[in-house]
C-alpha cells in the first residue's frame, strides 16, 4: 500500500515537474529580444530546449532536497545515526551515465545548430593558422555568394561603415532578407560586433579581418554595441542598425554617397571633455581616437 | 544496497600497485600513511613538485615563442641576423650539459663520503656554470638586436634571460651547499641541499636543452 | 605506532611550549609556523579583503541604479570592476581557502603541522603586502588598472598614465607576489597530503575535504605557472618595449587570452572544489547519513581538475577562435558537468531519509548545493557555442559567476566557518544569529544575481557604467538586493567577534561528527594530538548503529 502511494507520489512529481520544464521551455523565447536574423530563431530554439532540460533537473533535485528537508528532521538534541547506506553501485552508475548521454546530446544539438547557423553565415575564423599573413584582407574561403560586403571600422571610442562606392558612414544599413557580409576592423584594441536582435558576437582584432555572414530579417532599427571591454568610453561606443527593404536602402545610399564628408560627431569625444558625475576622480584617461570624416552621420 | 557494508580498500589499489614501481617511483606515492618521519623523502618530493611547477612557466614561454614565430609573416626585421649558431655557443652549450654529469658524480661521492672529490667536483660544476653565465652575457653584447627588435628579440631575451636567472640561482646553491660542507656534522641529518641542488641543476640543463633546439637549431 | 616516537623526539626542541593550548593574540601578528596560527592569519586577513571587494561592488550597483553614468566617472567605474574581481578572486576566495584547508588539513590527516612550516609562513607573509600593493594602487594619480580582471592586451598596455608607475603596473607585481605565495602553498600542501597521513590513513580513507584541497592544489601548481608566464609577458609589453602581445607589431593578443584562461578557468575550480569538500563534510554531519557514494565523489574531485583544464577556450568563443576549437571546447566544458552531477546526486541522496539537524552550517551548505545547481546550469547553456555568443560579455554571464563565487563559494565559506568555529575557538557561536544571517544572505543574494539573468538575455553589456533605459527595473530589483546583501555580513561580523568572547565553551565534538579533528580537543593543542592516531575505519561512519561507535559520540 505505503509502496503504490510512493510510487503514485513520485510520479505525480515527475509529471508536475515535466510540465514546468516545459511551460518555462516555452516562456524561454519571450525573455529574448526581438528575433531579427535567421540565426536568431536557431538560437532561441537552443536556449529554450537548454531552458526546459535545466528546469527539470533544478527542479528534480530540490523538490527532492525539499523534501526531505520537510519530512526527515531529527527532533533536537537526537544525534543518532540515519541510514546505514554508504552508497549504491547501480545508483552511482546510472547518475554517471545519464547526465553524460544528456551532455552529449546537448552537444550534438548545438553543434548541429552552430553548423546550421554556418550555413547560413556565420563564418568561422578559419584562418588563424601560420600559411596566411595576419594582415589579409577578407578570410571568407567559403565558394557560396554571401551577398555585399560591407566594412565595418572600430576604434576607440566609435563605430564607422564603408559600403561599396567607398561610402563611409555612422550608421549600419542593411537590406532584409539579403544576405551580407560583415568585414571587421579594428584600429586600435580589441573592440566587438554585438546587436543583441542578430544574436551574434565577434571580437574585432586590430591588424586582422574577421568576416561575418548573416541574413537580417525583420525590419527595424537597432542598436549596435561594442562587446568587447575597450576601454574608459566603452560603454558609449554605440551605433545604430537599419534594416530596410532594398529600395530604402538604395535611396539612402545614394543620398549618403552625394554628401561631401565631413567629421563625425561622436559620444565618446562629447563627454571626455564634459564629464559630469558626483564624485570626480580625475584619473587620467586615453583620449578618444580622432572623429572619423564619414560622407553620413546622424 | 550493493555495498553497504564498510569497504575501506581502494578500488585502485595504490599500496599494491607500488609493489611493480620502480624505486624512484614508489618513493612518490607513500600511499598508506605513517611516512611523516621520512624528512628526505617529503623534502625531495616537495621540491620535484615545485618544479614540475616552474616548468610550466617556462612552457608557457616556449608556447609563445612558438605561436609567434609561426605566425609572424617575418620572422626577423630587415638587416636583422637573429641569433647565430656559433661555436661560442657550441662550446658554452656543451660545458652545461656536461656539467650535469659533473654534480651527478658529485653527489655520488657525497654518499660515498667522499668529501674532498665531493668538493672538488662540486666546485667544477659551479665553474662550468660561471663558464656558460660569462659565455652568454659576452653573446648578449654582440647581438645585433635587442629587447624591442620584432619578435625575435623579445622572445630571444626573455627566454635566455629567464634561463640565465636559473643558471645564477644555481650557482648560488651550489655555492651555499660548498660553504656548508665545511661545517661540520652537517650532513648528520642527510643531504637534502645537495640532491636538491643537483636536481635543479639537471632541471636547468634540460631546460637549456629544449632552448637551444628552439632558438638555434629551429631555422626559418 | 612505531613512527611516533621518533616524530616525538624530532620535535621536541622546536616547541617547548606545547603544553599550553591557549594562542595569545600576539602570536596572530608574529611570524609563527604553527599551520593553525597561519591559517587563523589567512582567514582573517582574505576576511578583511571581502569586505573591501564587497564595498567596491556596492558602488558599482550604487552607480547601476540609473541608466546614466551620474556617481563615479568611468574611468574610476573601470578601476571599481577590476579591483572588486581581482580582489575576490585573488585576495578573498583562493587565499580563504587556503587558509581553511592550512588549519583542517593536518588536523583530518592526523598530523603535526604542515609539511613544510617555515614555507608555509613564508607564504602567507607574503599576501598582505601583495594586497596592500595592490589597494595602494587608488592613490595613485591616474589611478588603478581599469582593463578588468582578465587585463586583456592590447587595452592593459596601453597605459593612459604615461607613467612608469602606473595601476596595471601594480597591479601585475602584486599579481605575481600572489601567484608565487599560492605556488609555496601548493608544494607544501601537496607534500603534507602525500606524506604526512597518520598511520592507516589510505587515500580512499581521506575526507573528501582532502581530496578536494588535493585537487585543487594540482590545479594550482600546474596551471597557476601559465598565468604568471603571462604576466611576466604583459610586464614586459607594458614597461619594457616588447610587443608579444601587440598585434600592430604581429604580436597575439589572442595567445595572452589563451594563456590567461589556460589557469584562470580552472582557477574556479580552484575556488570552488574545497567548498565542495565542506559541503560533503557538513551534509553527512547534520543528516547522521555517511556520503553517499564516498569514492565516486572523491575520484569525481580528481576528474574535475582534470577536466577543468581542459575547457579553457569557452571563454574564448567570441574571440577569434576558429570553428573547430569553438566545437571542441563545447563538448569538454559540458562534459564538467557529469563529475558535478555525481557530487550533486551524492549530496542529494546523502541528505535523503537522513535524520536533519537544520542549523546553521547545515543551511548554508543546503543553500549553497541548491544555488550551485542553479550555476551549473547555466554554466552548461553557456556552454553551448551558438548560446553563447548571445549573452557572452554580457550580464548573463556575471549573473551565471556570481551565482558560484557568491551564492555558492561565499555561502560554503560561511557554512565551512560556523561548523569549525567551535573546533577553532573553543566557543560556540549563536545559533539565532546565524539564523538571521544565513536567511539575509539567502534572500540578498538571489535578490542581487538573478536579475541580471534576464538583463544578459535582454543583450545588457557587463562593465558598463551607462545603460539603455529599459534595462533599468532589473538593475534596480538587484541593487537594492546587493544592500540588503551587503547588511547581512553585519550580524555574521557581530556573532562571531561576539562569541569568540563571550561564546559558551564549544566541547571537542559538539555535532558527534566523524573525522579526526574532532578526536582532538577544542581548540587542539599546538601539535594537534596528544599521540598520532592510528586510523582503522572508513570515512563518514556514520553508519553503524552497535558494533561501531565513532569514538567521539561515546564521549559524551
Ligand atoms: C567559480 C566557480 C565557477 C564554476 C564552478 C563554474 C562552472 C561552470 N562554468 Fe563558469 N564561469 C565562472 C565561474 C565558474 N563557473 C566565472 C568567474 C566566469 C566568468 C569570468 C569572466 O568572464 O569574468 C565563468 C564563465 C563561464 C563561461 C564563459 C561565458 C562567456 O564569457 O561567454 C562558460 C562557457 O562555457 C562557463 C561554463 C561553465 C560550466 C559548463 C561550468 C560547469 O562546471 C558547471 C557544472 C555543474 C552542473 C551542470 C550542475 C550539476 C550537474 C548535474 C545535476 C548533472 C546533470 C546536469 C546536466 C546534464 C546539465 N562559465
Ligand atoms: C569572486 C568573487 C566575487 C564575489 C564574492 C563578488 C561579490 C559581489 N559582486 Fe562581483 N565580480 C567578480 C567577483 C566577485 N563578486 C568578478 C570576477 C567580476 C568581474 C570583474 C570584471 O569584469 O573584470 C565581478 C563583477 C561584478 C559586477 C559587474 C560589473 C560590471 O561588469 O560592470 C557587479 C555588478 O553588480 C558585481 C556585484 C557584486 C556584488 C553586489 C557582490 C556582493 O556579493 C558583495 C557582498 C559583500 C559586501 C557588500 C561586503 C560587506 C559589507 C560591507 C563592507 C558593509 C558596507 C555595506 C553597505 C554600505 C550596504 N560584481
Ligand atoms: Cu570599442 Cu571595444
Ligand atoms: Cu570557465
Amino acid at each position: 500500500m505505503r509502496k503504490i502511494l510512493n510510487s503514485l507520489l513520485l510520479a505525480a512529481f515527475i509529471a508536475v515537474i515535466l510540465f514546468a520544464s516545459r511551460w518555462v521551455g516555452q516562456q524561454a523565447y519571450s525573455w529574448m529580444p526581438p528575433q531579427a536574423t535567421a540565426e536568431a530563431k536557431q538560437v532561441d530554439e537552443i536556449f529554450s530546449f537548454l531552458a526546459s532540460i535545466g528546469t527539470f533537473i533544478f527542479l528534480g533535485i530540490t523538490g527532492i532536497i525539499t523534501y526531505s528537508i520537510l519530512t526527515c528532521r531529527a527532533p533536537k538534541g537526537d544525534w543518532s545515526h540515519g541510514h546505514p547506506a554508504r552508497g549504491s553501485a547501480k545508483l552511482e552508475i546510472l547518475w554517471t551515465v545519464v547526465p553524460t548521454i544528456l551532455v552529449l546530446w546537448l552537444s550534438v544539438k548545438s553543434f548541429n545548430i552552430y553548423e546550421q547557423i554556418n550555413i547560413q553565415g556565420l563564418t568561422p575564423v578559419v584562418h588563424l593558422h601560420m600559411e596566411e599573413p595576419a594582415n589579409a584582407a577578407v578570410t571568407s574561403n567559403d565558394s557560396k555568394p554571401v551577398g555585399e560586403v560591407i566594412e565595418v571600422f572600430a576604434k576607440q571610442w566609435a563605430w564607422s561603415f564603408r559600403y561599396a562606392g567607398n561610402v563611409s558612414t555612422t550608421e549600419l544599413h542593411l537590406v532584409v532578407n539579403e544576405p551580407v557580409s560583415l568585414a571587421l576592423h579594428a584600429q586600435d584594441v580589441l573592440h566587438g560586433f554585438y546587436v543583441p536582435e542578430f544574436r551574434l558576437k565577434q571580437d574585432i582584432v586590430p591588424n586582422r579581418t574577421i568576416t561575418i555572414n548573416l541574413k537580417p530579417n525583420r525590419l527595424g532599427k537597432y542598436r549596435l554595441h561594442d562587446s568587447q571591454f575597450s576601454g574608459t568610453y566603452f560603454a558609449l561606443m554605440e551605433a545604430n542598425v537599419y534594416v530596410e527593404s532594398r529600395q530604402a536602402y538604395n535611396q539612402w545610399l545614394a543620398v549618403a554617397a552625394s554628401r561631401q564628408p565631413t567629421i563625425a560627431s561622436n559620444q565618446a569625444s562629447a563627454e571626455h571633455t564634459q564629464p559630469k558625475t558626483i564624485f570626480n576622480s580625475r584619473w587620467h584617461t586615453f583620449e578618444p581616437a580622432e572623429p572619423s570624416v564619414v560622407n553620413y552621420s546622424a | 544496497m550493493a555495498n553497504s557494508t564498510h569497504s575501506d580498500e581502494s578500488p585502485m589499489p595504490l599500496e599494491k600497485l607500488q609493489r611493480f614501481m620502480p624505486n624512484w617511483l614508489k618513493r612518490f606515492l607513500p600511499s598508506g600513511g605513517g611516512r611523516a618521519h621520512d624528512h628526505h623523502g617529503k623534502s625531495m618530493f616537495g621540491f620535484t613538485v615545485f618544479l614540475l611547477s616552474e616548468s610550466i612557466v617556462f612552457l608557457s614561454f616556449f608556447v609563445t615563442y612558438i605561436a609567434l614565430r609561426l605566425t609572424s609573416p617575418q620572422w626577423l626585421p630587415p638587416g636583422v641576423k637573429g641569433p647565430d649558431l656559433s661555436t661560442a655557443v657550441i662550446i658554452n652549450s656543451v660545458v652545461l650539459v656536461s656539467s650535469s654529469f659533473v654534480i651527478q658524480a658529485a653527489e655520488g661521492a657525497l654518499k660515498r663520503r667522499q668529501m674532498k672529490k665531493f668538493r672538488w667536483l662540486w666546485f667544477t660544476t659551479s665553474a662550468m656554470g660561471v663558464f656558460f653565465l660569462v659565455g652568454e652575457v659576452k653573446e648578449w653584447l654582440g647581438l645585433d638586436f635587442g629587447l624591442s627588435t620584432g619578435q625575435v628579440g623579445g622572445t630571444f631575451y626573455l627566454l635566455t634571460g629567464f634561463h640565465g636567472l636559473h643558471v645564477f640561482t644555481g650557482i648560488l646553491l651550489q655555492i651555499i651547499m660548498l660553504v656548508r660542507s665545511f661545517i661540520p656534522g652537517n650532513y648528520n641529518k642527510g643531504d637534502f641541499g645537495v640532491s636538491a641542488s643537483t636536481l635543479f641543476w639537471h632541471f636547468v640543463d634540460v631546460i637549456w636543452v629544449i632552448l637551444f633546439s628552439l632558438v638555434y637549431l629551429w631555422r626559418a | 605506532m612505531t613512527n611516533n616516537s621518533r616524530e616525538g623526539i624530532a620535535r621536541a626542541g622546536e616547541s617547548e611550549n606545547s603544553q599550553s593550548s591557549q594562542t595569545g593574540w600576539r602570536e596572530y601578528l608574529s611570524f609563527s609556523t604553527d599551520h593553525k596560527v597561519i591559517g587563523i592569519q589567512y582567514m582573517v586577513t582574505t576576511f578583511i579583503f571581502f569586505l573591501i571587494g564587497g564595498l567596491l561592488a556596492m558602488i558599482i550597483r550604487g552607480e547601476l541604479i540609473t541608466p546614466q553614468s551620474d556617481v563615479v566617472d568611468r574611468p574610476l567605474y573601470n578601476g571599481l570592476f577590476t579591483m572588486h574581481g581581482t580582489i575576490m578572486i585573488f585576495l578573498w576566495i583562493i587565499p580563504f581557502n587556503a587558509g581553511l584547508a592550512n588549519y583542517l588539513i593536518p588536523l583530518m590527516i592526523g598530523a603535526r603541522d604542515m609539511a613544510f612550516p617555515v614555507l608555509n609562513a613564508i607564504a602567507f607573509w607574503m599576501i598582505p603586502p601583495g594586497g596592500l600593493l595592490l589597494l595602494s594602487s587608488f592613490l595613485l594619480r591616474d589611478g588603478t588598472a581599469q582593463a578588468g580582471w582578465w587585463s586583456y592586451p592590447p587595452i592593459s598596455i596601453q597605459n593612459p598614465s604615461g607613467h612608469l608607475l602606473n595601476g596595471e603596473f601594480f597591479w601585475i607585481v602584486s599579481l605575481v607576489i600572489i601567484g608565487i605565495s599560492s605556488i609555496m602553498g601548493g608544494v607544501n600542501f601537496i607534500t603534507t597530503i602525500f606524506w604526512m597521513r597518520a598511520p592507516g590513513m589510505t587515500f580512499f580513507r581521506m575526507p573528501i575535504f582532502v581530496w578536494a584541497v588535493l585537487s585543487s592544489q594540482l590545479l594550482q601548481l600546474f596551471c597557476l605557472p601559465s598565468l604568471t608566464g603571462a604576466l611576466i609577458l604583459l610586464f614586459f609589453d607594458l614597461t619594457l618595449g616588447t610587443h608579444f602581445f601587440n598585434p600592430t607589431q604581429n604580436g597575439s593578443p589572442i595567445l595572452y587570452q589563451h594563456l590567461f584562461w589556460f589557469y584562470s578557468h580552472p582557477a574556479v575550480y580552484v575556488m570552488v572544489l574545497p567548498v565542495f569538500g565542506i559541503f560533503s563534510e557538513i551534509l553527512p554531519a547534520f543528516s547522521r547519513n555517511p556520503l553517499f557514494g564516498y569514492r565516486s565523489v572523491a575520484i569525481a574531485t580528481i576528474g574535475l581538475a582534470v577536466i577543468s583544464s581542459l575547457v579553457w577556450a569557452h571563454h574564448m568563443f567570441a574571440s577569434a577562435t576558429p570553428g573547430w576549437m569553438r566545437v571542441l571546447f563545447m563538448f569538454t566544458s559540458m562534459l564538467a558537468a557529469v563529475p558535478t552531477g555525481i557530487k550533486e546526486f551524492a549530496w542529494t541522496a546523502t541528505v535523503w531519509r537522513g535524520r536533519l539537524h537544520l542549523l546553521t552550517p547545515m543551511l548554508f551548505a543546503l543553500g549553497g548545493a541548491v544555488m550551485f545547481l542553479f550555476a551549473g546550469i547555466t554554466g552548461v547553456m553557456l556552454g553551448s557555442t551558438p548560446f553563447d555568443l548571445h549573452v557572452n560579455n554580457t550580464y548573463f554571464v556575471v549573473g551565471h559567476f556570481h551565482y558560484v563565487v557568491y551564492n555558492t563559494i561565499t555561502m560554503g565559506i560561511f557554512a565551512g566557518i560556523y561548523f569549525w568555529f567551535p573546533k577553532i575557538t573553543g566557543r560556540m557561536y549563536a545559533e539565532g544569529w546565524g539564523k538571521i544571517h544565513f536567511w539575509l544572505t539567502f534572500i540578498g543574494a538571489n535578490l542581487t544575481f538573478f536579475p541580471m539573468h534576464p538583463l544578459g538575455l535582454q543583450g545588457m553589456l557587463r562593465r558598463v557604467s551607462s545603460y539603455a533605459p529599459e534595462y533599468q527595473w532589473w538593475n534596480v530589483v538587484a541593487s537594492l538586493g546587493s544592500f540588503l546583501l551587503g547588511m547581512s555580513t553585519l550580524p555574521f561580523i557581530a556573532n562571531i567577534v561576539g562569541s569568540l568572547l563571550r561564546g559558551p565553551k564549544a566541547s571537542d565534538n559538539p555535532w558527534h561528527a566523524t573525522g579526526l579533528e574532532w578526536k582532538t580537543s577544542s581548540p587542539p593543542p599546538k601539535e594537534n594530538f596528544a599521540e598520532i592516531p592510528v586510523v582503522t575505519e572508513p570515512p563518514y561512519h556514520y553508519n553503524d548503529s552497535e558494533d561501531f561507535r565513532p569514538e567521539a559520540a561515546t564521549q559524551e
